[in-house]
């Protein structure tokens, strides 16, 4: 089960939802609004190897706007930190956006139950579009879970800011996207 | 519902949840972190015609990995054989994937009760990236559903490698809408 805006704005207020800032006015009928960060990382090497960790280069979205262009992945963030101990979160661009032709995840929507922090957005354009900070970019949902829970703990806890791949470390320490302990 | 972790691992023992192999290392807070297999299609006619059966070429993943090149579909397969009878599937990238630039599906995440083999994966990536085989690329979340479950009788049951789009069938008269993965 989804939660609706309403629930979601009550379980806010039950400290159950974790979202900083919160406007209300950012409430959809199941889903919250959040916003697009300020700061958009870029690879510096076009060709990437999961076995290496990647080298960055860091784009600060001026107040005329960034434009994407396609054929490149930018890694943004969520401005909001989310998360929740007893939902599980799954988000998606707004739908004005993806009718821009952006993605703002690529096949990766689910989060975990557990995990707190900003979130990496994945942007890539279809077209060249012009972003700015601030704007309203995407929207978070929750889902009732089944089961006791585990919480995330991985090592993307807690994140600020545009986080770039940390794939690398699962080849040399084991250590996975994902882990519930 | 979508369940948890705990959730999986019970009716994994219980036999209502089919992943082999199966670790429990691989459990996460709401979903299962699935690897990739050696197999990789791509499709020899750079122009696709959807009433037409599509010849492809097939790549082993070696040692070495292999290079994806963007603008190119891959079509890769989960290195687990996953299904279930009961629980409705969806299937998604993860953090760590989705931020080196790569698809792991493309719009059709959800899997039908019933159905059971490895998940053929859509891949594509936005700049070149070195993969290797039974890397950790995604994660299988499970949802409870309501009402009696009908059978899987569709065009892709039981598949063992990545399996090309037999939507042409369709043109055919032979097979209905009931695709799979």
């Amino acid at each position: 089960m989804i939660l609706t805006g309403s629930e979601i704005d009550r379980q806010v207020s039950l400290g159950k939802i974790e979202i900083e800032p919160y406007d209300a006015n950012k409430i959809n009928p199941n889903s919250y609004n959040f916003a697009l960060g300020q700061e958009l990382l870029t690879y510096e090497d076009n060709c990437l190897d999961v076995k290496t960790t990647p080298r960055v280069s860091t784009i600060k979205i001026g107040k005329n706007g960034h434009i994407l262009r396609p054929g490149r992945l930018y890694l943004g963030n969520t401005i909001e930190k989310m998360g929740s101990g007893h939902f599980v979160p799954t988000f998606s661009a707004r739908s004005s956006i993806a009718r821009l032709g952006l993605f703002i995840n690529l096949s990766a929507s689910l989060g975990d139950i557990g995990y707190f922090g900003q979130w990496t957005l994945q942007l890539v354009a279809v077209q060249p579009v012009r972003v700015y900070a601030g704007m309203n970019i995407g929207q978070m949902m929750w889902w009732v879970p089944s089961g006791s829970i585990q919480l995330y703990d991985g090592k993307y806890q807690n994140s600020m800011g545009p986080c770039c791949s940390r794939i690398a470390e699962d080849f040399d320490t084991g250590s996975r996207d994902v882990s519930a302990k | 519902m979508i369940i948890t972790g705990d959730e999986i691992l019970k009716y994994w023992r219980s036999g209502e949840i089919m992943i082999d192999p199966f670790t429990s290392d691989r459990l996460e807070p709401n979903s299962y972190g699935f690897r990739l297999g050696q197999d990789l299609k791509v499709y020899d006619d750079p122009i696709l015609d959807s009433a037409k059966k599509s010849d492809s070429s097939s790549f082993n993943i070696t040692d070495d990995g292999f290079l994806l090149m963007p603008d190119t579909l891959y079509l890769g397969h989960t290195h687990e054989k996953i299904g279930s009878p009961n629980f409705a599937m969806t299937l998604y990238g993860n953090r760590s994937t989705a931020a080196m630039g790569i698809w792991i599906q493309h719009s059709a995440p959800l899997g039908h009760i019933g159905s059971f083999g490895v998940w053929t994966l859509e891949i594509r990536v936005t700049q070149p990236v070195r993969i290797y085989r039974e890397m950790t690329i995604g994660k299988i979340a499970f949802w409870c559903a309501v009402g009696k479950p009908s059978p899987y009788v569709g065009k892709y049951p039981a598949s063992g490698r990545p399996v090309p789009s037999r939507i042409s069938e369709e043109f055919l008269g032979g097979s209905g809408q009931k695709g799979g993965g």
